[in-house]
């Protein structure tokens, strides 16, 4: 048990971070099975982060005066009874309330196992092991998401982490000796924290609009898509090996994490066409970035720096403030974009259908079904196939009504590939931002 | 020197990653992978049609009316034909371009030699009518070297149009196919009656 103490609380950290995305790919399901709208569903992300970001600053300071096993084990037990209340929610506003107390749960238990963790593995490993812990947790949610969705249920996404976090709560009760929380003597390192915020609101639209494209505008399944995205952790793994083999100053592989990302970004919005392969290099190049950049920065903001609750809550705070404004930024852009893409999609759908080699009353049937599919799919990327099915077509006209399905459904694809690239286009100009803050020089001290 | 290279050499890498993934998208059609555009309607369009008779014909002839109609109203055939599927009223303007496109579409098959004669398309019109039996025995026994010397195709159709209500037959469309399937039975009854009449004449 006692060995086990360390690795419960790194995956607690792994399990709060990772909650940040990890209902991306459930979110379509959700709305269906709740029956919210859009916007409402949005908050399922958004409140979570949002909570999380205000939050974890005021909870480091709450640990000043309070015995951080104590009130880590309250956080992790107030995120393992949210998670369960996230399973069994009725309606969208109570599960949005869920998130809330999860994150408040969340934000507690992040910074208590920091505590915890240096305390059981001492200084060094254990804020590496922290820093890693969350890095992986923020690159494998929307994955773990995916799958969870597809093979059980989005519920299954907060019921599996259930058993962990109750495990962790004793565990973080053994923990037996907590070194007293030094006065505060540090400044937050705005640099690194601003780099990360900006950096985090990059990534939502590499991790969040990457799989709303995926399978809202190419109608993949969750799971697919949940296998498509693993790239970006993959990649992330890859990172730290490829810095050890260049040996670059931390400030370059910084830079050049956050380029990468950039680049990453900048690729997703010019994908020649819906196939999943052209997803991943573009993916590779910001997993490489993000795991060059996030364990790094979030070392940066809390390297030597007293007391390192406090500076933890700040570049938990930074991440999640700037996953929010990401969202705040891109969510709007990209719903714009997506209805702003159906008159030509629908004139593109129109163009094809009159064109096309079947009968005249074979493209009436077609017709028929497809603006029937169109007004019951208002708002979202309509199922073509159900047309086809309902268009009951001769035999001898199927292969040429194949070919048409498979050219209208490229032409949504396409449609929605275009609607989500300036968002790609803004998430790369915040990373470029990101990368700014790290190569403007700083202020010399006089001598 | 080895320093220096060194702190050269992953922002090289990353330059060498980022370049060469946004090179072979970019060749492969990145940035371009969007919607069909619309064609131009002014620009004479190839319409070719599956079916055969007066269903192949009737396409033919809506596929033409439409891209004039659209082309005299400034719009693509595409943005006509999903704004004519829309509920509510036809201005005068839309309605008088589809008429106008109809007509002219008839005098451009004419003009090809793509309009079929009157008597091809006879036996399917009696085909689908619910005529006087004594009236359809009457139309069959017409030669058909008889038939087309008393109609012409292009007369036939262009009074079609003519005397179509296109504005009710407009805000009756279930969607923008039905174009199609209404001026079918509406050219399948012009030719009978024209036959009519000409039988009566005759008689």
């Amino acid at each position: 048990m006692r060995r086990a103490v360390a690795p419960l609380l790194a995956v607690t950290v792994a399990l709060v971070l990772a909650d940040s995305a990890v209902v991306t790919l459930a979110l379509p399901d959700i709305l269906q099975h709740l029956d919210a709208t859009v916007g409402q569903v949005a908050w399922v992300l958004i409140s979570f982060n949002l909570v999380l970001g205000l939050i974890a600053v005021p909870a480091a300071v709450a640990f000043d005066r309070a015995q951080p096993r104590i009130l880590s084990a309250v956080g992790i037990a107030l995120f393992a009874g949210a998670s369960a209340w996230c399973a069994v929610a009725g309606s969208i506003d109570v599960l949005i309330a869920a998130r809330c107390l999860q994150a408040l749960g969340g934000a507690l238990a992040l910074v208590g196992c920091l505590e915890l963790m240096v305390a059981e593995w001492g200084e060094r490993r254990g804020v590496a092991a922290w820093v890693t812990a969350g890095v992986l947790g923020t690159a494998v949610g929307p994955v773990a998401g995916g799958l969870l969705t597809q093979a059980i249920s989005w519920q299954a996404i907060f019921v599996v982490q259930v058993p962990f976090a109750v495990l962790a709560v004793p565990a973080a009760l053994a923990v037996r000796v907590v070194p007293a929380l030094p006065p505060d003597r540090h400044r937050p390192a705005v640099r690194p924290n601003l780099t990360l915020a900006l950096l985090s609101a990059a990534l939502t639209a590499a991790l969040f609009l990457l799989v709303l494209l995926l399978v809202e505008g190419w109608g993949r399944s969750p799971a697919a898509a949940a296998l498509t995205v693993s790239v970006v952790p993959l990649a992330a793994l890859a990172a730290r090996p490829l810095a050890r083999l260049m040996r670059p100053s931390p400030e370059t592989e910084v830079a050049v994490g956050c380029f990468l990302i950039a680049g990453g970004l900048a690729g997703l919005a010019i994908l020649p066409s819906a196939h999943l392969l052209w997803t991943v290099a573009p993916q590779a190049l910001v997993g490489l970035g993000l795991g060059l950049t996030m364990d790094r920065l979030t070392a940066q903001a809390m390297e030597l720096r007293l007391p390192r609750a406090h500076h933890a809550g700040w570049t938990i705070g930074a991440r999640h403030v700037g996953v929010v404004v990401g969202l705040a930024i891109l969510t709007p852009v990209f719903t714009a974009d997506l209805q702003d893409a159906q008159e030509p999609a629908q004139e593109a759908i129109a163009s094809l259908v009159l064109d096309a080699p079947l009968t005249a009353q074979d493209k009436i049937a077609v017709a028929r079904g497809l603006g029937d599919e169109l007004t019951q799919q208002q708002g979202r990327i309509p199922d073509l196939h159900r047309a086809f099915e309902a268009a009951e077509l001769a035999p001898s006209e199927r292969p040429a009504a194949a070919a048409l399905e498979r050219d209208l459904d490229t032409q949504l694809e396409a449609a929605a590939t275009r609607a989500f690239r300036d968002s790609f286009l803004i998430g790369a100009a915040l990373a470029l931002l990101a990368l700014l803050t790290v190569v403007w020089p700083g202020r010399r001290r006089a001598a | 020197m080895s320093i220096r290279l060194s702190a050269l050499g992953l922002p090289a890498f990353a330059l060498a990653l980022v370049g060469g993934v946004l090179t072979v998208q970019l060749a492969y059609g990145g940035g371009s992978f969007e919607p069909l555009r619309s064609a131009d309607p002014c620009t004479t369009r190839e319409v070719a049609s599956r079916s055969d008779g007066i269903e192949g014909l009737t396409e033919r002839l809506v596929l033409i009316g439409v891209d004039e109609a659209a082309c005299s109203l400034g719009v693509t055939r595409e943005a006509l034909i999903l704004e004519l599927g829309q509920p509510g009223a036809r201005s005068d303007a839309q309605v008088e371009a589809l008429r106008d496109g109809l007509s002219t579409a008839v005098r451009r098959m004419d003009e090809e030699g793509t309009l079929p004669l009157a008597s091809e398309l006879v036996d399917e019109a009696l085909d689908s009518a619910d005529l006087n039996r004594f009236l359809e025995i009457a139309i069959r026994a017409i030669p058909d070297s008889v038939v087309d010397a008393a109609l012409k195709t292009d007369d036939v159709l262009l009074r079609t149009i003519a005397d179509l209500d296109l504005r009710a037959l407009l805000a009756n469309l279930d969607d923008q196919a039905d174009l199609n399937a209404q001026l079918e039975e509406a050219v399948t009854q012009a030719v009978l009656d024209s036959l009519a009449d000409r039988l009566r004449d005759l008689v």
